[in-house]
Parts: structure tokens; sequence; C-alpha cells
């Protein structure tokens, strides 16, 4: 369904954001793309989404489509219209607007009676969510807001939508509430996931397959079991070694330093 | 006593004309971020545009206005497109640049199509008005009243229910967010010029029925500009209610203390105002990131 090939992003015409990256996602799959700060990851989103242009970002090579039919050069509307959101990260809500008022934002793409129809739908995923509908967003805990803003992605309705880094700052327990929704959502709606994680245990615990990037490479990629037998994942991602200890981080930054990702 | 409420009274009576002009600023300016310098001159065109058309045909006021109206929005259009889409991308400070130069133009288009004498803009309500007490309004006063009144509530039912509305609202408050979630937020730009405008357009018609149109009308959007700084930039109701402030405190300010001060105790004001509440009264205390 999504398809990226070897896409190349630079900032300000010079800052080489994402070198080569790769990967697809198919119908209903969740698809988990892993990698640590910096690596790329925000940006590969921005570029399917059509938002690099705010902040002088372009996509200088490489393709991207949805079945078949190329995002590139697309405004931002037009994606979301053609089922592509994103859920950014850190949430990014519009603090000042209340719950029901942001949800509805989601569906401005759709017509107003479609739009209604989503926000039951979106009570219905997140009960949560109903109870705040006229609370000010700015207001919400964490956990709330990042289940607003997933809400209001939902809203329009996507074949694919793409989370960026939704467990960021939130508790475990909720963390789990807001997992278990997302791989609902896919089983039963056939919804397609782009998941964009930090945490690499909770990612390949729901995702089909994944990605692994840095400095703007996907430097490897599989199932998430094969990727987990991987001592190098276990390594960096997972964050024990052979011997099952925690390794203390100014262990894991120098031999990151002496070691490069081969794929 | 009398003396205080006649001045009060006179002073709401401007304050309503600078509430009307600094919504104009505050709304370019939520939606946008963009502070609109040829706000006043967009208001002296339109009510030299109702001068031309009430000296053509007989319209009353209704009428006139409404007509102006529609002008108005297509000038804030025409505008948006011509002169500040263009800038889309360029920082914030090139395109204030820019409504300073469109302010320049105006001023000098103006002159060459009217002339520079003052002129009388003619309308059926002429120097019609009413008593109360000890106060007498012009009809047009009170219709200034009232006009305030309904744009503000206009502007509230507008932001609050609509959906351009409320995109506007999220645009202004995440406006990469807004993209992303598949609003055109060029076109909620286009609508927030549109609207400014018309609320310009209003404010010249009133002025220009109230106190007669002169090449130097433009100025009264800087004696408004207070009243958007004092209500918090931002804050389009805040600019309405801080109007109608700085139009009594002027007129109280003349009237105990003495000439001269009317023209900057608005500025005064706010200075004070602004070193307790550097967001201005009404204004969104920079929201905190999460
Ligand atoms: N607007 C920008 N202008 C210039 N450089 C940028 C911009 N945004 C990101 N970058 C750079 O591009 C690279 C990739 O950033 P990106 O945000 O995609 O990383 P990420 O994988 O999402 O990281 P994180 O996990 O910290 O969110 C980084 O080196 C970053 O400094
Ligand atoms: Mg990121």
């Amino acid at each position: 369904m999504l398809n990226v090939n070897n896409v190349q992003i630079v900032y300000d015409n010079v800052i080489e954001a994402v070198r080569d990256a790769s990967l697809s996602v198919d119908e209903g799959q969740i698809v988990t793309l892993l990698g640590s700060n910096g690596a790329g990851k925000s940006t590969i989103l921005k570029g399917i989404s059509g938002v690099l242009y705010p902040e002088d970002g372009d996509i200088i090579g490489g393709t991207i489509t949805l079945n078949g039919e190329s995002l590139i050069g697309r405004k931002p509307d037009e994606i979301v219209r053609s089922g592509v959101v994103m859920v950014p990260e850190g949430r990014q809500l519009f603090e000042p607007l209340t719950v029901e008022e942001n949800l509805m934002m989601g569906g401005i793409t759709r017509s107003r009676s479609g739009a209604t129809e989503a926000l039951e739908n979106v009570f219905d995923i997140f009960p949560r969510v109903k109870e705040k509908r006229s609370t000010i967003a700015g207001y919400l805990s964490g956990g709330e807001q990042q289940m607003v803003a997933i809400g209001r992605a939902l809203m329009s309705s996507p074949r694919l939508l793409m989370l960026d880094e939704p467990s960021l700052g939130l508790a475990p327990q909720i963390i789990a509430e807001i997992f278990a929704a997302v791989s609902d959502l896919s089983k039963q709606n056939n919804v397609s996931v782009l998941l964009v994680e930090q945490n690499a245990e909770l990612a390949l615990s729901i995702a089909s397959y994944a990605y692994i990037i840095e400095n703007g490479r996907v430097v490897m990629d599989g199932p998430p079991d094969k990727l987990m037998d991987n001592e190098d994942v276990k390594e960096f991602y997972l964050g024990f070694s052979e011997s099952g200890h925690r390794r203390n981080m100014r262990d894991v930054k120098h031999y990151k330093r002496r070691k490069r990702w081969l794929s | 006593m009398d003396y205080f409420i006649l001045l009060t009274v006179s002073g709401i009576a401007i304050g309503v004309i600078y509430g009307l002009i600094g919504m104009g600023y505050a709304l370019i300016f939520k939606a946008t971020s963009v502070v609109n310098f040829a706000h006043g001159e967009i208001m002296m065109l339109i009510s030299y545009m109702a001068f031309s058309i009430a000296s053509s045909w007989t319209l009353p006021f209704w009428g006139l206005l409404l007509v102006c109206v529609f002008i108005s929005a297509i000038v804030g259009l025409v505008i948006e497109r011509v002169f500040i889409r263009p800038m889309l991308g360029q920082d914030v400070f090139s395109t204030v640049m820019v409504t300073i130069g469109l302010a320049v133009m105006i001023r000098a288009v103006v002159v060459l199509i009217w002339g520079a004498d003052p002129l009388l803009l003619p309308t059926d309500i002429g120097d019609s008005g009413v008593e109360f007490g000890l106060v007498f309004l012009y009809t047009s006063q009170l219709y200034a009243i009232g006009l305030l009144a309904f744009c503000v509530l206009g502007m509230w039912v507008f932001l609050r229910f609509s959906r351009m509305g409320v995109a506007m609202r999220a645009t202004a408050a995440r406006e990469t967010t807004a993209l992303l979630m598949g609003i055109n937020v060029t076109h909620v730009y286009a609508i927030a010029w549109a609207i400014a405008a018309v609320i310009a357009g209003i404010s010249g018609v009133l002025l220009g029925t109230i106190y007669g149109l002169g090449p130097d009308l433009w100025t009264q959007g800087l004696r408004a500009f207070p009243a958007v700084i004092l209500g918090g930039l931002d804050s389009v109701f805040g600019a309405a209610i801080s109007g109608i402030l700085i139009g009594v405190l002027e007129n109280l300010s003349e009237g105990y203390i003495g000439q001269g001060l009317k023209e900057i105790s608005g500025f005064l004001v706010i200075l004070v105002v602004l070193m307790i509440r550097p967001y201005g009264l009404f204004g969104t205390p920079e929201i905190e990131r999460v």
C-alpha cells in the first residue's frame, strides 16, 4: 500500500536528515520504524505527510507512493484525503481548543455529518476522551492528550495511520491501553499502521515487520522475532547484552561509536 | 459629575470605533501572526469607496453599509492574494514590511483618485440624533455602538461554532498541526483577511459618516493601535473592550488634565499595562509547550 523508495531528505538545502530510506507498509499491517534520536524517523513521516516545506525541508530523491500513486509534491490536505494521516511527535494538540473541537479539526477534510459520525467512533475507541469532550485540550493529562491526538487523526478515517513516538512520556498502563487500541484498530478495521518508536520492545511486540534506521539510513529490517534475535538490536534497542545484564549508557555509547550497522 | 458622564459617553462613542478597528488588527495577528500596518489605510480606502457609491446612488445608511461589506471582503481577498500570499514561507517581518509598503501605496492612491480635500460622506442619517438626559448622541454614534456589539457577537459565533472559525483558532494555535490535519491554511488566511477588511470597512463607513473623510483618515488606525496592544495583540474581543477603554480614557484625560494628552494617553496606558501584563489585558500568555 505505502512504498517509500530510496528517499533522501534535506533541510535548508544542506542538512541531510534522511540519506537513503526504503520501507513499505501493506494493507492492515503494523510496521514499526526504530532508531535513536536524530536518526531521521520523524523526518520520514513528515515527508510522507507533505509537511516538510514549513521547515524548509525537501525530498531530493526517491519515491513515495500510496497504492502506486506518488505522494511527493501533493498538498497535506490532499494526502489526508487520500487516507494517510499522522499523529505528530509530542501530540501537538490545539491546546486552546476543547477536546471535541480538536477532534472535529481532525475531520475537517470530511463532510460535517461524516465528521460527526467519526466522532462517535472515536468515543467508542477511547471512552475517556468522551468524558473530557468539553475540556480545554491543554489541561488534559499526557495520556489523555495522546488519546485525543490519535482520535483526532482517526477522524479522517485513515487507511494508514502514522504514529510518531506515541509512548513518549507516558505511564506503562496508559501505553498498554493505547497500544491495545491501535492493535484492535488494525485488526478490526484493517487500518495500516506505521509506528515510530524509541521503545523497541514495545513496538516489536505489536508490529509484524520492523525497520531500523540510523543516521538517515535504513540499516536493517525484518520480522520482529528475527530482529529480536539479533545481538546488535538486543544491545542497542532492547538494552541488554548477551549475558543478560543491562550495560550502562557509557559502555553502550562507546560501543556504538566503534560499531556501525551493516545491512 | 455631569461633565464626567458627558466625557465618558462621548469617549465610548469614539471608543467603539477604536474597538472595531482593533478587532481587525487582532484577527489578522491571531490568524497569521502578522501585524497589518495597512489596516487603517484599508479602512480609509473603503470609506472613500463608500463616498463614491453614496454620491452615485442614493442609498439608505444600511444599504450603503451592506454594499461596502461586500466590497471590503473583495478588497481583503485581493490584498491577501496579491500582496500577502506571495510572502508565505518568508519570515513574518518581511510580511509586516509589505503591509507598511501597502499602507503608503493606499494613501497615495486615495489622494490620486479622490484628492486631498476633506469630503462628507452623504447618508440619510445626517445630523439626526437622540438626547439622553444631558448627553446627545448622533444616530451614527448609536449605530457605531450597535455595530461593535454586532461584530463582537458575530465573531464569537464564527470562531466558536463554524468549522472555518474553529479551523482559524486551530491554525493560530499550531500551524503545522493544522496542515497535518488537512486544514487548508491558505484558505484560512484569506478568510481572516476578508473578515478583517469587512470590519475595517464598517469602521470606515462609520468614521466617514461621523467625522467626514480626509486623506489622513488612516491615522485613526494608529489611534486605535493602543487598544490592540492593551487587549493583547491576539485577542479579538480584548481589542473590542480595550477600544472602549482607550476612548473613554482619552476623553477623560483631555477633559480633566488638558489638551494634547488625548493623543498620547492611550500609549501611556499601554506602557504601564505592558509592564505588568506583557501579553496585554486579554492576550494569551505564551502557552506552555508540552
Ligand atoms: N527543521 C529542521 N531543520 C534542520 N534540521 C532538522 C530539522 N528537523 C530535524 N532536523 C535534523 O534532521 C535529523 C533527523 O531528525 P528527526 O527529527 O527526523 O529525528 P528522529 O529520528 O525523529 O529523532 P527523535 O527520536 O529524537 O525524534 C536530525 O539530525 C535533526 O537535527
Ligand atoms: Mg522524532
